[in-house]
């Protein structure tokens, strides 16, 4: 059989399920980059807050395939040839996701010097990710203008 | 007979254009002549275009919502238009409850911590690490000794920065009023005012004009999303990494990354100018290099991702041509004219694409016509 060039569409289905593990990937360094921003980890005791958010995590992802689940024939039923929206959407949060794992490193360890190469290490992970991403299941072409 | 070189129709049209140019003249002229009653005239139009520019820049950024609401079966348009209002008043007001006395702490600690500082190294120990060496300093600090530039500066400056805001204070209050009504009205009605509006275009032109009129609407849109979205993001991001890397005034500095944004490639060069000097200066934190390398970063992810992500392509324009629209902009209108470059390229953009379509369009139907025949 020849094998066709022409790259496999993927279903709202599919992409609404990457979109949301994603954020659920990055739920707790979300949240943690805000709050270290305002100081909540003054008022709150760390561990705690982490532990809440990580359960908190776990019931939303939960939830999220339940209903991901039952709304899956209509939503396979759903497609577009790109999905740029979605994907500009995995951008910005990788950003701040990316500043989260730092912050979390910052708490963890707290050993400044190394945070420089921590952050280029992450962020050569998570640019791989989406490119690896955009190409295969949001039909994303780097080199062609849109 | 020989054919003249210049044919009637063509003859016909430079008149035609000839008796535009003498009309325009004569109209300024006019206008010279009657300057205080234009400026009467002016500074009433002034009032009006002022909160109905805001109104149609809000509703540019509103719309989608109500519509998206609408498409979602949440409706009549009294109920999305009264949720979208709501939704946006309330992030405005929590946005200025949650920052504003964050921003004004630091810039109270500022003054009581810093500032005293700042002035302390100013008097004694600038002029021994004066860059330029100390002859120059001395050269410096005596010519504004026997001038008194700074004095006679700031006895000018302040004077007239107190009345160019009193001055100002009037009409951006009436707008500041006056706009939510508007906007409240224009969404209202959008469809239809934008019909009549249409209607006022000769039949001739009405599709051609609807086809600009939504072209424009659209593109001007998305710029204004997308560069709300921008400042908010950058902002936000440059708020994080000077609290990670242990700059001080940390929201001071990412506010001022999110609100000098709205300058395309200018906005965050003016934005890292304040914490590079105040890092040169404090004695504690981190030093001026870390800041600028942030900066620089923060330059190459808002030019080569967040820009191209969230402007689009569609309406991405050269930076030249942004380039050269802030500079004539900003000697045209001020910081006005600064801030609405960038939209003001982008709608010229839209208008020379609007009219390059137009004539291929015409010259690709003639083309069938003759072929046709």
């Amino acid at each position: 059989m020849i094998k066709s060039n022409r790259p496999r569409i993927y279903s709202k289905y599919e992409i609404n399920y990457i979109v949301f593990l994603y954020t659920m990937v990055l739920f707790v360094p979300l949240i943690l980059v805000f709050t270290y921003v305002f100081n909540i980890e003054y008022t709150f005791d760390l561990n705690i807050l982490l532990l809440a958010l990580l359960a908190i995590d776990v019931f939303i992802t939960l939830i999220g395939v339940i209903f991901l689940r039952i709304k899956r024939d209509t939503l396979k039923r759903n497609v577009k040839i790109n999905y740029q929206n979605e994907f500009y959407y995995l951008v910005i949060i990788s950003v701040f996701g990316l500043l989260g794992f730092i912050v979390l490193y910052q708490y963890f360890f707290g050993i400044t010097e190394y945070i420089p190469s921590i952050f280029v290490l992450l962020l050569v992970i998570f640019v791989y990710t989406l490119i690896k991403l955009g190409q295969k299941y949001f039909n994303l072409r780097y080199q062609r203008k849109i | 007979m020989r054919k003249p070189s210049v044919s009637d129709e063509t003859l016909n049209r430079i008149l035609k254009y000839l008796g535009i140019l003498l009309l325009g003249f004569g109209v300024i002229l006019l206008a010279i002549q009657f300057s205080d009653f234009w400026s009467w005239i002016l500074n009433a139009i002034k009032a009006v275009i002022i909160p109905l520019s805001l109104a149609y820049i809000g509703a540019l950024i509103l719309y989608p919502l109500i519509k998206y609401l609408e498409k979602k079966g949440i409706g009549p348009r009294g109920f999305s238009l009264g949720l979208v209002f709501i939704l946006a008043v309330g992030l405005i007001f929590s946005a200025f409850y949650f920052f504003t006395p964050l921003i004004i702490e630091e810039i109270k600690n500022f003054f009581a911590d810093d500032f005293p500082v700042i002035v302390d190294y100013i008097n004694n120990d600038l002029r021994e690490e004066f860059i330029l060496g100390t002859d120059i300093y001395d050269r410096i600090y005596n010519y504004i000794s026997e001038t008194n530039v700074i004095a006679d500066t700031v006895d000018q400056f302040v004077p007239n920065l107190i009345k160019a805001v009193s001055s100002a204070l009037l009409p951006i209050l009436t707008s500041v009023a006056i706009l939510p009504i508007l906007l409240i009205f224009y969404l209202n009605d959008y469809e239809v005012i934008n019909e009549r509006l249409r209607a006022i275009v000769p039949k001739k032109h009405e599709k051609n004009a609807a086809e600009l009129g939504s072209r424009l609407n659209k593109t001007v849109g998305a710029y204004l999303r997308g560069q709300l979205l921008l400042m908010i993001v950058l902002g936000a991001v440059a708020t994080i990494v000077y609290k990670i890397i242990g700059l001080k005034y940390y929201f001071l500095f990412g506010f001022l990354v999110g609100v000098t944004n709205i300058i395309p490639y200018f906005g965050l060069i003016i934005a890292a100018v304040p914490p590079i000097i105040y890092t040169f200066i404090a004695t504690s934190g981190p030093g001026p290099l870390l800041v600028l390398l942030v900066n620089v970063v923060l330059q190459f992810f808002e030019g080569n991702i967040f820009q191209p992500l969230i402007m689009s392509h569609q309406l991405s324009i050269h930076p030249i041509v942004i380039i050269i629209s802030i500079l004539f902009f900003g000697s045209l209108f001020g910081p006005l004219g600064v801030i609405f470059a960038s939209p003001i390229a982008a709608s010229i953009r839209v208008i020379y694409q609007f009219f390059r379509d137009l004539r291929k369009e015409i010259e690709q139907n003639k083309l069938n016509e003759a072929k046709g025949s």
